[in-house]
């Protein structure tokens, strides 16, 4: 009787203790911003150049098809279901709301953990076994500034790059979607823009830094936990992945209950 | 005034049960320390840089004891010693070139054109000038040795500490690491202080080491 109830406070003490560890490494990531050289940070800008390039611009591809399906998808069969009742030009709010505000985001933002959050923590975790932060730190460098500040960097500047694109797109692929119905451009246009306030915007960025923390933390925190064995690499991916999800949804619950 | 470049004082390992281990390593002179593995000889180099601290005990290189230093004034105190880590720890995802151009990129205020210059001079000179831009998977195990000890010594430190260093190289190849290690004779012995664990050394290399230990039986025996 008592052995379930251990095991689940076992469990759930792992799991605060987890947190405790995730929140240190947060606190010390943003630390360590401030302690750069400046030689440190022009080999910390090539990285995050260089981390860019993966996780934003070869994401764009992928991103274009994913955002063109499912904004032509929810808006096709909208206009087919609001023209029935003669309100079509709810179009614009469904769009602004359900794919700009909501979606947009949240797909981009997983995208992203998916291809981007394996790959940090996959190569966090393979520094780490091939002895390559202990030899970093022997000679003088900070992991910090030169492995986990640019990934952290370019999953911010990344993600919140990815969701005004991923929203542009999803806006022309509705135009496709609305154009089969009938609908001029101009018209189209006129509704989306009078539905999209300034306050869309800037929560699109906002949601951008905070799911860019999520997506550039928790990758980096599951690779440089790894404590040296090869076998660790996969499950601090798998471990990345299945948490930078977990808290994108709920940072997305959390934007929808403040708004 | 005539400090030892290296002191170690009573730091505990699993090795040496009673007192821990004790050393004043001779400058400008190559040390070796030969001891089965788990024995804690092989932490002693990361004792000495503070990246581990010991249970016990103390460690001043050149001077400081560098893990009681603050973490900002630890990583910059180790840019004036050359660090030859187990295995290589040489960043599997840059190339040979830009491995050994990382810790002058970070330590120094020297342009990208001077680096690239002092590192095509340091990669002629420890003969991997036609494998600069290969990756460390693409090249064998003595030029990535190679690559790793030219990182070391890209400041032309005044010490080199060195962990299994010979590992898996042949007689002619860990002869010719010494030799770069030491940085070329004087009168006064070589002219950098070379510490080395490990636990294989091939013969002829043991014969041009000033001062062997061996650890045996819980006590560090000098190997005459």
């Amino acid at each position: 009787m008592i052995a379930p109830v251990a095991a689940l406070g076992r469990g759930v003490a792992r799991s605060i203790s987890r947190l405790g560890a995730l929140a240190r490494f947060f606190v010390r990531t943003i630390v360590a911003v401030p302690t750069m050289t400046g030689a440190g940070r022009r080999v910390a800008f090539r990285v995050l150049v260089k981390q860019i390039w993966f996780t934003a611009v070869q994401a764009v591809p992928l991103l274009v098809i994913l955002a063109s399906i499912l904004s032509f998808l929810v808006i096709s069969q909208a206009v087919r279901e609001l023209g029935r009742i003669g309100a079509t030009e709810l179009i614009g709010s469904l769009m602004v709301v359900a794919i700009v505000r909501e979606l947009g985001p949240l797909l981009t933002a997983m995208v992203v953990a998916g291809r981007s959050g394996t790959a940090i923590a996959a190569e966090l975790a393979t520094n780490k076994v091939m002895g390559e932060l202990n030899a970093l730190e022997g000679m003088g460098i900070d992991p910090w500034h030169y492995l986990v500040l640019p990934r952290f960097g370019a999953a911010i500047l990344s993600i919140s790059g990815l969701i005004v694109f991923f929203d542009v797109v999803a806006v022309l692929a509705g135009f496709v979607a609305v154009a089969g119905a009938g609908m001029t451009a101009a018209r189209y246009f006129d509704i989306v823009l009078a539905s999209l306030t300034f306050r869309d915007v800037w929560m699109s960025v906002v949601k951008g830094v905070v799911f860019g923390t999520i997506a550039g933390m928790i990758p980096s925190f599951a690779g440089m936990a790894v404590r040296g064995a090869s076998t660790e690499v996969p499950i601090a991916a798998s471990q990345a992945v299945v948490g930078s999800i977990f808290f994108i949804f709920l940072g997305s619950g959390v934007f929808v209950l403040l708004s | 005034m005539n400090e030892p470049p290296i002191l170690f004082e009573a730091v505990a390992i699993p090795g040496i049960p009673d007192g821990g281990f004790s050393l004043e390593v001779a400058a400008l002179s190559t040390t070796l320390i030969q001891a089965p593995e788990a024995s804690g000889v092989d932490l002693l180099s990361r004792y000495a840089l503070g990246l581990v601290r010991p249970a016990s005990g103390r460690v001043l290189l050149l001077g400081k004891d560098v893990a009681a230093l603050p973490r900002r004034a630890a990583l910059a105190f180790r840019r004036n010693v050359g660090y030859l880590p187990a295995g290589d720890g040489l960043m599997q995802n840059l190339s040979l070139r830009d491995n050994v151009a990382l810790p002058l990129r970070f330590g120094s205020r020297m342009s990208e054109g001077d680096i690239a210059g002092r590192v095509s001079v340091i990669l002629g000179q420890f003969r991997l000038a036609g494998a600069g831009d290969r990756r460390p998977a693409d090249v064998t195990d003595e030029m990535r040795r190679r690559t790793a000890l030219a990182r070391a010594l890209a400041f032309d430190p005044p010490v080199v500490l060195m962990e299994d260093p010979f590992d898996g190289l042949t007689t002619r190849a860990s002869t010719e690491l010494l030799t770069i290690a030491r940085g070329g004779e004087s009168d006064d012995g070589s002219r950098r202080t070379v510490f080395i664990t490990g636990q294989q050394v091939p013969s002829v290399v043991e014969r041009r080491i000033e001062w062997r230990f061996r650890l045996h039986r819980g006590e560090l025996e000098h190997d005459a």
